[in-house]
């Protein structure tokens, strides 16, 4: 039940918040840093591309698709900053919430991101049983157990998943799309508005955790397992909840990325292991965090395709993946562990 | 401690992603087994789970129609009117899997096998086939590097990856002079493995053969591209008037969406080899943003009743449009059986020299019959160029295949 010898790692927002003037100034610093590196990095991209127009839309779409990544990457690193468990079924999860809402627009032609308010307490609903069923027993103690346990259920949804509605792509259409020019680079309305959620989303994440009694709980139990216990916490109702709202945030995040992704039942593939580097670089247990180095992942993939020429992206991504892990294992807006 | 967590996770992910591939049994201990008895088997290998699901279903059922067909016209009548039968494999899409499958279904007692829609999972096929001296009738597999081995039981229906982009570049010489807008430059989109990137390598070589300048070649990851309006905006910095895109189903479609945003100064679009844009699913998806595309590629013959019959056998039995690459599936399937029918025996070997040898009609779009040169590539295979029109995929060129005239203009430009 008490999930001491795994330590979870403290990010700002699941720590006790005393020493927040000092890192207040650490943070500026960092932020300001991370500014001057990307200016510059946009500054060679315009060297190199020498099209002003290019290096614009590209940092318009790298902003926007990085907002897609911070809103997928949120509820993941929820769960893995407070209960410490790498869940591979994220993606998987995803992608059943994509079906939701598919499912939900094909049979009743509601409007996509009105499938929110079934997708989200859906989400909720499986989270709380995975949660409940699979990993909170004494199976799911284990770093290996983990790890079997929600990689296999990745697979088992999947291939559910393919069972039910068979493999054949599927488009969530948003009516009444709309693209406007921005200075020339072109934005789309769908993208805006998942961009927007994100930021809703983590505003949303980042008040439940620090000004509802829930979110104390939570960063208590985050911080320190025993203790919170000893003052009369519920630890594994918390562990289920915040598994629960870590997978209902996969439910937001599908519910309005659905219309700009193309459905199928191995689409979480596509940006697992993005996320997961999302997580490491925003600060593992940071929402905030997570919404920020999506922008950067999102940013840093699009400029690796201009100095590229268009090679893997994922190049550039996983060369600052590994930077940071080098510079600062705890990510760019993490705290050290004590 | 969390991070050193991720890591081991993430390596141990990436292990079960590409690991546990070395257990494919190896010789050919069980080639000859129950050959001589019951029904004639062809194995079938296709992706029928995984990404690829749809095509892989589609292609079992193509092969499965041509054996039904077959048993229904009197099995294989020179040895004595047996069945033909045919067993099947999953390749779940993984080389590895393929491979192990392949070896399967050659120790139950396959003469040839059928396969595989992809090209990675064709080429440790052909591997085994080669080994167990069986032959290997490819369906679908774009990459030409499996026919330049020197392989003697490999064989292919479809035109190769250089085949359908040098027509690719022909025909849009050819097309756009026609319409009086002779293409001048031509940017490159495509998915960055060796399908997106040998269909540009060599649609550039055909290109500049012709005059045609080619510039920027872009690429992507097709695996995890959300977005190509940057990589569209660069097409419209560069001032070409045609965009060739190279790449699998989604991400073709993303492009769509990208260009219908960006609205470049093209003339045409330019599909090569495209896994979209020939679709019926593609002009569903797309609605209006697709309209006007084209694409050369393999492609039934629309004009060939047999291959209108049997596409409306399909629809009534399935529910689907039946797809071009399960009618591969079912000239591959009759390939085989005509040679066990010409050689008159169910040894490999002697059904391989009679596919060699074979003149098969084909259901799909060709020069004439199926007929193979030395590599095994079918000598008439013929790529088609293909438009959106009116809601419908359409043959468009060459003008004896056409079902209707090109038109060579983009939807958001007179």
């Amino acid at each position: 039940m008490t999930n001491t010898t795994h330590g979870a790692p403290l990010a700002p927002e699941v720590s006790p918040p005393q020493t927040k003037t000092k890192a207040g100034g650490g943070f500026l610093g960092r932020a300001g840093i991370v500014g001057g590196v990307l200016v510059i990095a946009i500054v060679i991209a315009l060297l190199r591309s020498g099209s002003g127009l290019v290096v614009w839309q590209s940092v318009v779409t790298g902003i926007l698709t990085g907002g897609l990544y911070g809103l997928i990457a949120m509820g993941l690193t929820l769960i893995f900053g407070v209960l410490d468990i790498v869940n591979f079924a994220h993606g998987a999860l995803l992608a059943v919430a994509m079906f939701i809402s598919f499912g939900m627009v094909s049979a009743t032609g509601m409007h996509p991101y009105l499938t929110l308010v079934i997708a989200i307490p859906a989400l909720f609903l499986i989270g709380a049983a995975v949660h409940r069923g699979l990993l909170s027993g004494s199976g799911g103690k284990s770093l290996e157990n983990q790890l079997l346990i929600t990689l296999g259920l990745s697979l088992l949804l999947e291939n559910g998943l393919l069972m039910f509605f068979g493999a054949e792509p599927k488009a969530i259409a948003l009516p009444g799309d709309f693209q406007f020019p921005l200075l020339g680079a072109v934005v789309a309305g769908s993208r805006l508005y998942a961009f927007l959620g994100a930021i809703a989303l983590g505003a949303l994440l980042y008040w439940l955790l620090r000004r509802t009694r829930l979110g104390t709980a939570i960063r208590a139990v985050a911080a320190n397992g025993p203790g919170a216990e000893l003052v009369g916490i519920n630890v594994r109702r918390i562990h289920t909840l915040t598994f629960a709202i870590g997978t209902a945030c996969a439910g937001a995040a599908a519910a309005l990325a659905g219309p700009l992704v193309t459905v199928t039942p191995t689409l979480g593939e596509q940006f697992n292991i993005t996320a997961f580097v999302v997580v490491v670089l925003g600060g593992m247990g940071n929402v905030v965090g997570a919404l920020v180095g999506g922008l950067l992942i999102g940013l840093v993939e699009q400029l690796t395709t201009i100095y590229l020429g268009g090679q893997s992206s994922l190049l550039g991504v996983f060369v600052v993946f590994i930077l940071v892990l080098f510079l600062r294992p705890q990510g760019l807006f993490g705290r050290k562990t004590a | 401690m969390a991070a050193r967590k991720l890591i081991a996770a993430l390596g141990a992910c990436a292990l079960l992603a590409t690991g546990c591939g070395g257990s494919a049994p190896v010789g050919a201990g069980g080639a000859a087994a129950g050959r001589d008895e019951g029904p004639v088997k062809i194995g079938a290998l296709h992706p029928v789970s995984g990404s690829n699901a749809v095509d892989g279903q589609q292609m079992r059922r193509g092969a499965q129609m041509a054996v039904d067909a077959i048993n229904a016209a009197g099995g294989i009548k020179s040895l004595g009117g047996r069945k033909v039968e045919l067993i099947t494999g999953d390749t779940q899409g993984k080389a590895d899997i393929g491979q192990s499958e392949a070896q399967r279904l050659i120790s139950t007692g396959a003469v040839g096998l059928v396969g595989t829609y992809q090209s990675a999972v064709s080429t440790n096929v052909a591997v085994v086939a080669e080994r167990n001296r069986v032959p290997f009738v490819a369906d679908v597999t774009a990459t030409d590097a499996v026919y330049a081995n020197g392989y003697r039981y490999a064989f292919r229906i479809q035109p190769g990856s250089a085949v359908i982009a040098t027509a690719a570049a022909q025909y849009l010489q050819q097309v756009s002079q026609q319409a009086g807008k002779p293409v001048r430059k031509v940017a490159f989109l495509h998915e960055q493995s060796d399908f997106g990137s040998g269909a540009a390598d060599a649609f550039t070589e055909a290109a500049r053969g012709l005059g045609i300048e080619v510039g920027p070649d872009i690429s992507y990851d097709a695996t995890t591209v959300s977005d190509l309006t940057a990589q569209v905006t660069q097409v419209k910095a560069s001032g070409a008037d045609v965009l060739a895109v190279a790449g699998y189903y989604r991400d073709s479609l993303l492009a769509a969406k990208a260009i219908a945003s960006v609205k470049p100064d093209l003339n045409a679009v330019w599909g090569v080899s495209n896994g979209a844009y020939d679709q019926p699913k593609f002009v569903a998806d797309a609605g209006d943003l697709g309209a006007l595309y084209f694409s050369t590629n393999y492609h039934y013959d629309a004009n060939n009743p047999q291959t209108t019959a049997l596409r409306e056998q399909y629809q009534r039995t399935y529910g689907d449009p039946m797809r071009t690459g399960a009618v591969l599936s079912y000239d591959a399937v009759q390939v085989i059986a005509q040679a066990v029918e010409k050689a008159a025996s169910t040894d490999p070997q002697q059904v391989r020299d009679a596919i060699a040898a074979a003149q098969v009609a084909p259901l799909t779009v060709g020069n004439g019959p199926i007929q193979f040169a030395d590599n095994g590539d079918n000598r008439n295979a013929l790529a088609v160029l293909m438009q959106i029109q009116d809601g419908q995929v359409k043959q468009v060129y060459p003008p004896e295949k056409a079902e209707s005239r090109p038109e060579y203009q983009v939807t958001w430009r007179p």
